[in-house]
């Protein structure tokens, strides 16, 4: 999300006439031209970007830079070909264009569509070159059309010494199948510079490419858009962890079941249930736990505070007392769940393996690693001599 | 003689103003990345004789330095080496965002052609009435001592005082009773 002032030349010469590019080299052009306005544009909508025609009678300025995406691609249309390209021209002018832009915080950009031979010298565009370099003026080349010996090189000379810490690049693209938009919406042309890909760049390499290129979670950029990125993760993961504690509770309403089991089965019994249990108690103990303070009666309290904060649990503690057979005074509703001191303690010796006496629900956390099946059979002991 | 004074002037009441200096809008055209402006301004790097500033495409440099307050600019220093050190040095005073081709656009404030001994540190005097309200600092290094392609400079210091401005941190509110 760089913000951007680009100038793009566009090459209206007669060689643009050939159709080696479908439909033609000037309609392949002019496509790629609408979308790298459009990516610029909505990449950051400060961007501005302008226009010119490099050919044609001399080199014209058909937009200044703007941000405005509808100016941009209404001048595009009714362009004539013909003449020859003028590179040096375009891109001194282009280079003005950009230096009276009109936020000065902008960084400045030139994108050539070398199309057609190049008439200068080495020499000559490596001065063209330095001096963009000089006033910190990135430039993008993309090389297609017309094939010409010394073509290449004089355009890798005129990239080398405008790049500086790699903001220049050039793309090369033959002719063929692929159009050249698509092909160059996997360049650094489109992408910028290491930022991973635009919004719109994304959505048009889906629709282009097979299989999506974007990289962010909720289809947004969060270079885009931070605060929308960051509201969609917080609430993703809100929902992640209603979805857990619903599971949870869930999972709950399964204990009873198998704590009924184990109040009246052997150790084989339990053998099978810690998995479960431990899972849950590990949750419900950790809750508790989560508030310091280590004395039974404290955990108590600590418990009814937990449960306030989560309601399911608290409701899972009155369905688990409601179906188990613990306690004959089983109150209906969740309040009196939570003030009922005595209560709560029997349901957490009642919880296998949960003691009021710390020391053991201390021994639980250690074991929540799943070495549960000792320590239960232990508690198991224990349970016989707690108060009920 | 005018060492002496220049000396004195700077421990009279001229104070160095690197703190005023707003580096979130510091720039420098031409610089070469591996050798910024940092080397040549920031504390402490600016005394390593090993970091320096250089210019990348050619010899010259535009540095634009603006300051969180007003300030009087006495003097500055620009140290160098004797081949590669800055010669003639334009500074403009209040002119944001200029570029190369504008330098000659409008006569600088000031000019000053270094010497050997400033580029030792010896501190060049400026014009004083020049740069009574001063909120940014164009520096425009033109050419080097021995003309060559690159230009280094190994610290750049800049003297003055502050004019009076409201310390926004100083206000207090005042204590309802």
């Amino acid at each position: 999300m760089v913000l951007e002032a680009t100038m793009i030349c566009i090459d209206n010469s007669e060689w643009m006439r050939n159709g080696d590019y479908s439909p033609s080299r000037f309609q392949a052009q002019a496509d790629a031209v609408s979308l790298i306005c459009g990516a610029k544009t909505q990449s950051n909508p400060e961007n501005t970007v302008g226009i010119l025609t490099m050919a044609g009678k001399g080199v014209r300025v058909l937009a200044t830079p703007t941000s405005d995406l509808g100016k941009i691609l209404s001048c595009m249309h009714g362009l004539e070909m013909g003449g020859e390209t003028n590179l040096a021209a375009g891109i001194l002018i282009a280079q003005l264009a950009l230096k009276h832009r009109q936020n000065k915080n902008q960084q400045q950009r030139i994108i050539v569509f070398a199309g057609s031979p190049i008439k200068h010298e080495r020499k000559a565009l490596e001065i063209i070159g330095k001096k963009l370099k000089k006033n910190s003026v990135a430039l993008d080349i993309v090389n297609f059309g017309e094939e010409e010996d010394g073509k290449p090189e004089k355009l890798e000379a005129l990239l080398g010494s405008v790049n500086n810490n790699d903001t220049s690049h050039m793309v090369h693209v033959p002719p063929g199948q692929n159009a050249l938009s698509d092909v160059l919406i996997s360049t650094p042309v489109f992408t910028g510079d290491g930022e991973g890909g635009s919004g719109f760049a994304a959505a048009a390499a889906a629709a282009a490419a097979a299989g999506g290129v974007s990289d962010f979670d909720f289809g947004v950029d969060p270079n885009i858009d931070p605060e929308l990125a960051l509201a969609l993760r917080v609430s993703m993961e809100e929902e992640r962890a209603r979805q857990e504690a619903a599971a949870k509770k869930a999972a709950e309403e399964a204990q009873p079941q198998s704590e009924s089991q184990n109040a009246t089965s052997t150790a084989t019994e339990k053998v099978s249930d810690p998995m479960d249990e431990d899972d849950l108690l590990k949750q419900a103990v950790a809750l508790s736990m989560n508030i310091p303070g280590s004395d039974s009666s404290a955990g108590d309290a600590q418990m009814s505070e937990a449960t306030n904060d989560d309601q399911e649990l608290a409701l899972a503690l009155q369905m688990s007392m409601q179906d188990g057979s613990k306690d004959s005074s089983a109150p209906s509703d969740v309040s009196k769940v939570l003030g009922d001191q005595s209560f709560m303690s029997s349901i957490l010796s009642s919880l296998p393996g949960v003691d009021p006496n710390d020391p053991n629900v201390k021994d639980l956390l250690a074991s929540l690693l799943g070495q549960s099946e000792p320590q239960e059979k232990k508690d198991e002991d224990e349970q016989p001599k707690d108060d009920k | 003689m005018s060492a002496a004074e220049s000396a004195n002037a700077i421990q009279r009441n001229q104070v160095d103003l690197l703190d005023f200096i707003d580096w979130s809008g510091v720039e420098c055209l031409n610089q070469s990345s591996s050798h910024s402006l940092s080397n040549a301004l920031k504390q402490g790097y600016r005394e390593d004789e090993g970091l320096n500033l250089e210019s990348d495409a050619d010899e010259q440099l535009l540095i634009y330095i603006p300051f969180t307050q007003v300030i009087k600019l006495h003097s500055i220093v620009v140290m160098g080496s004797e081949e590669d050190g800055p010669k003639t040095v334009k500074l403009f005073a209040n002119r944001e965002h200029m570029g190369f081709s504008n330098v000659s656009d409008f006569p600088p404030s000031d000019t000053a052609v270094l010497s050997p001994d400033n580029l030792k540190g010896k501190p060049v005097v400026l014009k004083y009435v020049k740069f009574q309200n001063v909120r940014s600092l164009t520096i425009f290094i033109e050419d080097n001592q021995s003309g060559s392609e690159i230009t280094k400079v190994q610290k750049i210091a800049l003297y003055g005082s502050t004019v009076e401005t409201t310390d926004m941190k100083g206000l207090k509110k005042i204590e309802d009773h």
